[in-house]
């Protein structure tokens, strides 16, 4: 009955006792679940072009966030060395679709998938040679990211919301938008969406497989770029990223593999949830700890009802 | 009938309106179409300088004064100047239903003389076409659309911005001819003819004088506040007099804009889009959209739909009585108004009804319950009664004085009596001037005195004075017994069920009722898709064994209220067969405007009619029927006959309950 | 009368037909041991609505795939408006100017009416990813040019009350006439079209042959067209190629291809459905 009552009850006594508080980890739960979000939108968008699951999103972010990094230490003023970044992600995105997916065109999707795991290897293998394996430290500031925090007294308490963070929420938000617009109301972002929905129409309007394709992993690696400088400057640049970024498989798996909304609904649900838990639930009854794996298990639960996941698109064929 | 009214006597006619609004709202929108995606405009000014250029033309062209110009198509803005620039020109123009087939069209051209046509596209122009050799005097064929035109012999026919454009190059030499013309109009000169879809017989020309177009609109637009702020959905056929009053003589006697759908079947979209002030459509449309709004409904979440059901039923409590002014409670007022957030505005908003101030519904009896469905949404819905040879007002329902079943009180202007024998008439300064070439049905409609003969029976409301109509006077006949047969109240009284779009009731003469049914296919073949029924055609839905249960049920349930009344009880529908067809105006029977035409069915259906009252549980038949090309083909069908269960009235219980 | 240049003559409705626009000489065809067309040679007349027909199996699908570059001939060449077309991927003979259409339809079902027409515009749209990418002045006129040109194939195609709704969810003839407008939208200088009719009921066949003749005669497009039912192509089409197995057994008028023995062989002779 005790146990019942800690479960069922006291976590919601909890919250309602300390409103402050409970504000405090739903801003801590939307930032991580903004990023989550972030990293799926970078798979979403190159599975819905070319049925390919990217594993290496993931990595592409650690890439991108090192040589940032490596290339102001080199020298180069903050937002050249941003440009610089952005035109190595460009070249990345030219040499994956000239090397590994040119010569892979109609390999069955596990193939692809493979050469994705091949990237991984390659830029995580490329990235230490180049920039060693140490942690680093993020530009931000010198990237023009604010620093300190905003003190807030809600309901007579208070709630600490770092600057840096409201830039990161923020800086997402308008990304996501102007991704959006550019994919409905571009002629390159309607060839995308195009490509997603079937290949040899496409082809036949006109559409270049290959333009198309260094298009959507330059994007990803310009999502990736920009998710490695939101969490680098909380957690520092290290290889130990690529972790995080496994987050959007359950992010994925909510949100299905074709949906933008899915990935951003899912990212930020998959942050609140699993912050709301581990604070309520985790610490008191588990011991904590309980980040690491509660997305994969409400993953689980979610697929175990609703296959296509919670957003992605119901196939009805014609009969 | 001989005084001019002094405000209009410089404006007697519709090109002096278009001048006299070229002038006062120069800058003001007109004209609106949907073109190419995108709402095209034109001021009074520039739609007078349209018009003007297009009257040029016609003159270069050679009309004639008194010559008469057909216009055939669906609502177009150059249609509409096309009217004007006839009436420019001294000619009068004849707007025809578009979609009438060739065989129709070759009628009416004949019978007015055309010499001119302006027809919309190359649909038209075939039409005419086909008919030109037979009908003769056709001279020059003056089209809107260019499409597929390129390629026809041109030298009897042209585009109509090229007759502009001519009308333009060749200004100075018809500038003074034309202003001669136009203002030599007078009012008592013929304003327009519009032929008369007429349930029997062939079509009449009705004659409208300038008076009778400008007189009407004058004082309905008075009687409803009527403004150059308004703006007008022009969807309804051209050939139809309420489109000519409500996109010509209201609109230029006003000053208001007139919008053109970009098609037919955008018309809902464009309705949304433009949102009327102003706004009429028959008893039918009002109940489409009430059957789509329910169907949409049903596809909706359970919250959504409790939403729905629990705000309307607080609506239609207390709507009608916000409408009128009536007493409300302080709670019932706060409860509507979260109602209207919630429901009643993203209603009204979906079926562009967000900004109609005077929304008007005609031409046939409305359902009670749609009529206050509509009203409880805060839509100020009324009714009018009126017809082409009133140039369209008899009577008129004023705000804060609406009910479903009266059609209102005279309209201003207009004296209205009920003759011996229940029938309507009226005399009134709209009254037409005569029928075109035809005097004998002139004398017999209208009477030396001016009076005007409906055709309906009708009665004044003790107390409030308001006129209710029963049915066509012809009609209303007497049963075996004696007992009074009202069968157009019936099929009425039927058709408000959604499931069924049409009924076509016997028994005049008989010693009991029976009936034909059409179900509505989009709400029948919404019921079938929700309990996979597979159906392949509208007959093989119509034979589906449930579906003529659920249409039993529903014939029951009207005649256990049927009974209720004592003086209706005997036209109780005893036994009914779904038709295996939809009546339709292209097989002759229904009319354009979609009225039954009952004599046509009796003599098609002659075979089905035996075998309702032989008392046969089937009947096997084949019917001819008419594709929209204007092919022929036939149908061939096994009819179920069902047996309906009739109330029995006893006289006691009814004074009982009285 | 102006004098016509040479190889240019009038139809009887006084369409101009002109020199050939594409030309297939001696096309072999081969998938392993296969011979899907063997040796066939044609041409395509700038102007007018040329009908491939045949048996189901008699290679038409395959030709129309060697025209539009999804296939590459083992022999012959393609020459298309007075040149030696090299082997092409399929996009780049888009860009040349061939717009198809398929027999199963391969639209974007997710996307709406317009933006599927708007695709169609895809090779003629011309400003820079960057300009794109920020909607810069120069993109977004070119944007709003194009959306007029697709507004105008939406009113010819009367199709204006599906603008917006996800193609996906249209009926099949409407579905049709919307890739009809994609392949339209790009102004192609060749417009092929497999199997346009195939799935329809009478009344939409005789809507799509009116489309098919009013583009040929609004636009002058010049029109392939594949088709396995031979009614509706004789009555729409100036000349006729029939194959049967993968050979050329018949080409002319209508007329002349009608009475040619083979082709009544082929397809009264010996039933093949």
């Amino acid at each position: 009955m005790e146990f019942l009552k800690s479960i069922f009850v006291d976590p919601f006594v909890d919250m309602v006792a300390a409103p402050d508080f409970l504000l405090q980890v739903l801003w801590e739960g939307l930032v991580s679940g903004v990023l989550y979000a972030l990293i799926a939108l970078g798979f979403v968008l190159i599975f819905r072009s070319s049925r390919i699951f990217n594993f290496a999103q993931g990595i592409m972010v650690v890439f991108a966030a090192l040589t940032l990094v490596g290339l102001h230490a080199a020298g180069l003023p903050a937002w050249v060395a941003f440009a610089a970044t952005l035109g190595v992600m460009f070249l990345l995105a030219v040499g994956i679709e000239r090397i590994v997916l040119r010569p892979l065109v109609n390999q069955p999707d596990i193939i692809l998938f493979m050469a994705t795991i091949g990237i991984t290897l390659f830029l995580v293998g490329g990235g230490e040679i180049i920039f060693g394996g140490e942690n680093k430290v993020m530009i931000s500031d010198e990237l023009g990211i604010p620093d300190g925090s905003l003190e807030f007294n809600p309901f007579d308490g208070f709630v600490l919301v770092e600057a840096r963070d409201v830039t990161v929420v923020f800086g997402a938000v308008v990304m996501v938008g102007a991704l959006l617009a550019f994919l409905n109301y571009s002629r390159m972002g309607r060839a995308i969406r195009a490509l997603g929905d079937d290949h040899q129409a496409a082809l036949s309007v006109g559409i270049s497989l290959t333009t198309i394709w260094v298009l959507v992993w330059f994007l990803a690696g310009i999502i990736a770029l920009m998710t490695g400088i939101a969490w680098g400057s909380r957690a520092g640049v290290s290889f130990a990223l690529e972790i995080i970024a496994l987050k959007a498989l359950p992010v994925l798996m909510l949100g299905g593999l074709e949906s933008i909304t899915g990935a951003i609904v899912g990212g930020i649900a998959i942050g609140l949830l699993e912050k709301l838990f581990e604070i309520y639930w985790g610490q008191p009854l588990l011991g904590g700890s309980t980040e690491a794996w509660f997305a994969y298990v409400l993953a689980l639960v979610v697929l175990l009802f609703r296959p296509q996941g919670l957003f992605g698109e119901k196939i009805i064929e014609r009969v | 009938m001989a005084e001019i009214s002094a405000s209009s006597a410089e404006l007697a006619s519709i090109p002096a309106l278009l001048e006299r609004n070229a002038r006062k709202y120069a800058a003001r929108p007109a004209y609106r179409e949907k073109e190419y995606g995108i709402w095209q405009s034109w001021t009074w000014l520039e739609t007078h300088e349209e018009i003007r250029a297009l009257a040029l033309g016609m003159l270069d062209l050679g009309v004639a004064q008194g010559d008469h110009v057909a216009i055939i198509g669906a609502n177009r803005p150059a249609l509409y100047w096309s009217m004007v620039a006839a009436q420019m020109c001294g000619a009068v123009p004849v707007p025809l239903y578009q979609d009438a087939v060739a065989e129709e069209m070759a009628y009416v051209l004949e019978h007015c003389g055309a010499r001119f046509v302006v027809a919309e596209d190359q649909e038209q122009v075939d039409k005419v076409l086909e008919i030109q050799d037979r009908v003769g005097h056709i001279e020059h064929i003056i089209y809107h659309d260019k499409r597929g035109m390129r390629k026809y012999d041109h030298s009897r026919m042209n585009a109509l911005e090229d007759v502009q454009a001519t009308g333009r190059a060749a200004h100075h030499r018809f500038e003074e001819e034309l202003k001669r013309r136009t203002d030599a109009l007078g009012y008592d000169d013929t304003c327009v003819m519009l032929y008369t879809s007429g349930t029997t017989g062939r079509p009449k020309g009705v004659v409208l004088s300038n008076r009778n177009i400008i007189e009407a609109s004058k004082s309905s637009s008075e009687f409803d506040h009527l403004t150059e702020k308004e703006s007008v959905l022009a969807y309804l056929p051209m050939a139809w007099v309420g489109d000519f009053i409500f996109s010509i003589g209201q609109a230029m006697w006003n000053g208001f804009c007139v919008n053109c759908p970009e098609s037919a079947e955008t018309m809902y979209e464009n309705l949304h889009e433009i949102g009327p002030t102003y706004f009429f459509a028959p008893p039918r449309y009002f109940e489409q959209r009430i059957t789509l709004l329910t169907i949409r409904m049903e596809d909706a979440g359970t919250f959504k739909k409790w939403l729905f059901k629990h705000f309307m039923e607080h609506a239609r409590k207390v709507g009608p009585k916000l409408m009128d002014g009536e007493p409300v409670g302080f709670g019932d007022r706060m409860k509507y108004a979260l109602g209207n957030v919630l429901v009643y505005g993203p209603v009204r908003n979906r079926a562009g009804m967000s900004n109609v101030r005077i929304g008007y519904t005609a031409g046939e009896a409305i359902g009670p319950e749609i009529f206050e469905f509509w009203r409880s949404l805060g839509i100020n819905l009324k009714q009018l009664y009126g017809q082409t040879e009133a140039s369209v007002f008899i009577t008129q329902q004023p705000d804060g004085e609406v009910r479903a079943d009266t059609v209102g009180v005279p309209s201003p202007g207009v004296e209205v009596k009920i003759g011996e024998t229940g029938e309507v008439f009226y005399r009134s300064p709209g009254t037409f001037v005569e029928y075109y070439k035809n005097a004998e049905s002139t004398a017999s409609t209208k009477d030396p005195e001016g009076w005007v003969a409906t055709g309906d029976a009708g009665f004044f409301e003790e107390g409030t004075g308001h006129l209710r109509i029963i049915d066509r006077a012809k009609d209303v006949g007497k049963m075996a017994d004696g007992s009074l047969f009202a069968p157009k109240y019936v099929e009425n009284k039927l058709k408000f069920y959604p499931n069924i779009l049409e009924a076509v009731v016997f028994g005049g003469g008989r010693d009991r009722c029976c009936a034909f049914i059409n179900i509505d296919l989009t709400a029948v073949g919404n019921w079938a898709e929700r309990n996979n029924i597979s159906y392949g055609s509208y007959q093989e839905l119509a034979g589906h064994p449930q579906v003529l249960a659920t249409v039993q049920e529903h014939v029951e349930e009207m005649n256990a209220s049927l009974a209720e009344d004592k003086m209706l009880a005997g036209c109780q529908i005893h036994r009914f067969l779904i038709l295996h067809k939809e009546l339709d105006a292209d097989d002759g029977e229904l009319t354009r405007t979609r009225k039954v035409r009952r004599r046509i069915i009796e003599e098609k259906y002659a075979d089905l009619i035996t075998a309702l009252y032989d008392g046969s549980g089937s009947v096997s038949t084949t019917t001819e029927v008419t594709y929209e090309d204007g092919r022929k083909g036939s149908i061939s069908a096994t009819l179920e006959i069902r047996d309906a269960e009739v109330a029995h009235v006893r006289a006691g219980t009814l004074e009982a309950a009285e | 009368m102006n004098e016509l240049a040479p190889d240019t003559y009038l139809t009887d409705d006084g369409r101009k037909i002109g020199p050939p626009v594409l030309e297939m000489k001696n096309i072999t065809l081969r998938f392993g041991g296969v011979t899907a067309i063997k040796d066939i040679s044609f041409d395509i007349r700038e102007g007018e609505i040329r009908a491939i027909i045949g048996p189901n199996g008699a290679g038409k699908s395959s030709m129309l795939n060697v025209i539009n570059g999804f296939y590459h001939p083992q022999e012959g060449e393609i020459w298309f408006r007075g040149a030696r077309r090299p082997s092409m991927k399929p996009y780049e003979v888009a860009r040349q100017g061939i717009a198809r259409t398929f027999q199963n339809i391969a639209l974007f079902k997710g996307m709406s009416t317009l933006d599927n027409i708007m695709t169609g515009r895809n090779t003629m749209m011309k400003s820079g990813l960057l300009a794109q990418a920020i909607w810069w002045g120069k993109a977004e006129r070119e944007e709003i040019y194009h959306r007029e040109q697709v507004e105008k194939v939406i009113d010819f195609l009367e199709i204006q009350h599906i603008r917006k709704t996800p193609v996906g969810r249209l009926p099949y003839g409407l579905q049709k006439r919307v890739e009809l407008g994609r392949a339209l939208a790009a102004e192609p200088k060749l417009l092929l079209l497999d199997e346009p009719m195939a799935g329809m009921n009478v009344e939409e066949k005789e809507d799509m042959s009116r489309f098919i003749l009013d583009v040929n005669d609004e636009f002058g497009t010049t029109i392939a067209l594949i088709e396995h039912d031979m009614g509706v192509v004789m009555d729409i089409s100036d000349r006729v190629v029939v194959m049967d197995y993968g050979r050329k057994i018949g080409d002319g008028t209508p007329e002349e291809v009608r009475s040619n023995p083979e082709v009544i062989d082929a397809y009264l002779g010996v039933s093949h459905d």
